[in-house]
């Protein structure tokens, strides 16, 4: 044997040996993160070089990330980007193929970092799945070299592996960033709005891939309550991020818009075709009245809700179907007005709930509409998730929202409990003025009971907690001829502070009956009574 | 949030502030800033309207209670002007402001 011989075939097992160092199985049991950084180190010792990076494409921006380093930590630190076409880097993903430079000078690098550590060689390659590009991997050398075709195919065989993990990763990254994205951005817990009661379902269908399905509700500070579902077409990532703009502007809409569910939809439309062209959703927007008594709704390329009263079967709400929202400029989006008796329900829901492959609309939104009855909130989602899903896997995202109308509370007391801030005194006077319309009183008794909530609760707010704060809780009760009021908290009073404060106990004394002071140490109760006349007649 | 709109109108040394909405704790300071904005050094009278009041309690009472210390220290004149029966009115009576200041109902809505 030759010593030419004897070179070519040490050669070719050294050779043999590096492709299994980078293609061991072993490898297969890292995290991606782990698997860059042994898959850094081991390329830096077969190919003898300094350095080793890879930086992966952000296809948006047109620009590539630094995202594992080994020698050059320092541009992952920094999150170096650098532009597609311009640098090293940038080069090799232009050209998608293997740049070797054998001595840097300035002007072939963007990279500060590349030329502070004094690199003098460079071998770059692509990172490709398929004809997608992903990245860029390349290794650098502090002394000149030159990397010759065996580099290079080495080099990629490492690109390939790990353009193949990193599209698994990304794909598994952004399919995790969707769910928890969507769920941030859903509401974890609804208002509690005293008189209504409300339930939701919520199912992110088809293997795990999210869509952009909504549904939202909220009180404005005018008494009015709105209430929305849509739906964002397209799925994943962009959509649930889509969504969760659409669900803030709503709101932000809402709170400028004072009474009109159109007018907030055609904010959200033009919002949409200005800021975010090419995404299209459709929506339904309720708004319902601070008495209750009436739902104002407004559709854009979404089903209408189902409404249900007890006097016959349930019913859609007659409202036109304006165009979807993203589409086009639109000269007036409607918006139609319907009852809401005491104890009727409203369901509003998505696509998802009612298309069903095989199946006509029509019949799904039949069996929807004789699911929908005169229950509890929570009766009506569950015998609708029965009926319209059973066991059948949702393949689209399906929200459904259900509030009903409670009955007049005449019987019932009206029990709250609220944070003991200032801004919460608003919602108990309204919740307070809506309980005592139901019991028929006279319009100055109902004034001096007010003030007389009004004032209690003004002073746990100021008194009885620290910055710690704390809830306060207020029961309305009627106990024929009188309105019982109580109002407590579970805080440490202290003496109130500045001039002309104390004037609400006395206040409360002077509007109404019969007022209690309950003092213990775990909180303070307050009992007021009120004879309250019946409307329209003398007391 | 409570909410309150403070409306002022300047007529020759008298200043007209007319309250509606609502006042409590909540937006009570914004309103004192309001009212007390209105008032210049120059003014003979103030006249503040609450008769579109449609709730007040002893946050808004302490806005007026301070207020009528200052204009007498300061000699200028207050004027509270509640309908009777409105929401203001009863407040304004059993909150024993109606001695220190001059109070009537508008002229267009007195009733007995």
């Amino acid at each position: 044997m030759s010593p030419h011989a004897a070179d070519t075939r040490k050669e070719a097992a050294d050779r043999l040996r590096d492709i299994e160092s980078v293609t061991d199985a072993g490898l297969a049991r890292l995290s991606v993160d782990d698997l860059l950084v042994e898959l850094l180190d081991r390329v830096r010792d077969i190919l003898n070089a300094d350095t080793a990076a890879v930086l992966l494409l952000d296809a948006p921006a047109g620009q590539l990330v630094a995202t594992a380093a080994r020698g050059i930590e320092e541009e992952v630190y920094q999150g170096m980007r650098i532009p597609l076409g311009r640098g090293f880097a940038g080069r090799v993903a232009a050209g998608r193929q293997a740049v070797t430079i054998d001595d840097v000078q300035d002007t072939d690098v963007v990279n500060p970092v590349l030329r502070q550590k004094g690199i003098r060689s460079l071998l770059g390659v692509p990172l490709r799945v398929g004809d997608r590009l992903l990245g860029v991997l390349h290794v650098g050398a502090l002394v000149p070299r030159h990397f010759g075709e065996a580099d290079v195919d080495l080099l990629q065989m490492v690109a390939d592996r790990v353009a193949l993990a990193t599209q698994a990763r990304l794909s598994e990254t952004e399919r995790r960033a969707a769910v928890v994205l969507q769920r941030s951005l859903l509401p974890d817990r609804l208002p509690q709005v005293p008189g209504l009661e409300v339930a939701i379902r919520y199912i992110a269908g088809g293997e795990g891939d999210v869509g952009g399905d909504w549904y939202d509700l909220f009180t404005l500070p005018s008494g009015w309550v709105c209430m929305t579902v849509g739906d964002v077409v397209g799925r994943g990532l962009r959509a649930a991020a889509v969504m969760g703009r659409l669900r803030s502007a709503a709101r932000a809409y809402a709170l400028a818009t004072r009474s009109d569910p159109a007018a907030i939809l055609d904010r959200i439309d033009r919002m949409l075709r200005q800021f975010e062209p090419g995404e299209m959703a459709t929506a339904v927007m309720v708004l319902l009245e601070p008495s209750f008594e009436r739902l104002h709704v407004s559709l854009a390329g979404h089903p209408p809700p189902v409404v249900a009263t007890g006097a016959g079967p349930a019913t859609y709400v007659d409202v036109p179907v304006d165009p979807p929202l993203g589409v086009a400029p639109l000269v007036s989006r409607r918006a139609a007005t319907v009852d809401l008796p005491p104890g009727a329900v409203v369901c509003l829901y998505s696509d998802g709930l009612v298309e069903r492959r095989g199946v006509s609309l029509d019949a799904r939104l039949g069996r929807l509409r004789d699911a929908v009855t005169v229950r509890s909130a929570e009766d009506v989602c569950t015998t609708v998730m029965v009926r319209l899903i059973g066991d059948d896997r949702p393949t689209d995202d399906v929200a459904l929202l259900t509030v009903r109308r409670l009955d007049p509370p005449s019987a019932e007391p009206l029990e709250l409990a609220v944070p003991a801030v200032a801004s919460s005194l608003r919602d108990i006077r309204a919740a307070a003025k809506r309980w005592l319309a139901t019991i028929d009183a006279r319009p100055e008794d109902v004034m001096d009971v007010l003030l007389a909530v009004g004032e209690a609760t003004s002073n746990v707010v100021e008194h009885a907690y620290g910055p710690r704060g704390g809830f306060v809780h207020v029961r309305l009760e009627l106990q024929r001829p009188d309105v019982v009021v109580t109002v407590s908290d579970t805080g440490h009073w202290r003496s109130p502070r500045g001039d002309n404060r104390g004037r609400g106990t006395h206040i409360i004394q002077a509007v109404t009956d019969e007022v209690t002071i309950d003092r213990r140490s775990n909180g303070t109760e307050l009992v007021i009574r009120r004879r309250v006349g019946q409307a329209g007649s003398p007391i | 949030m409570t909410t309150a709109v403070v409306d002022v109108t300047v007529d020759d040394g008298n200043v007209r502030i007319a309250v509606s909405g609502e006042v409590d704790l909540a937006n009570a300071a914004a309103v004192e800033d309001q009212i007390v904005a209105a008032i210049t050094n120059q003014v003979a009278s103030v006249s503040v309207d609450l008769g579109a009041v449609d709730y007040m309690d002893s946050a808004g009472m302490r806005i007026l209670f301070s207020l009528a210390s200052r204009l007498a220290g300061l000699q200028i004149g207050l004027e509270i002007v509640a309908p009777v029966g409105s929401a203001a009115r009863r407040l304004v009576e059993v909150a024993g402001l109606a001695p220190l200041v001059a109070l009537r109902p508008p002229m267009d809505r007195a009733a007995g």
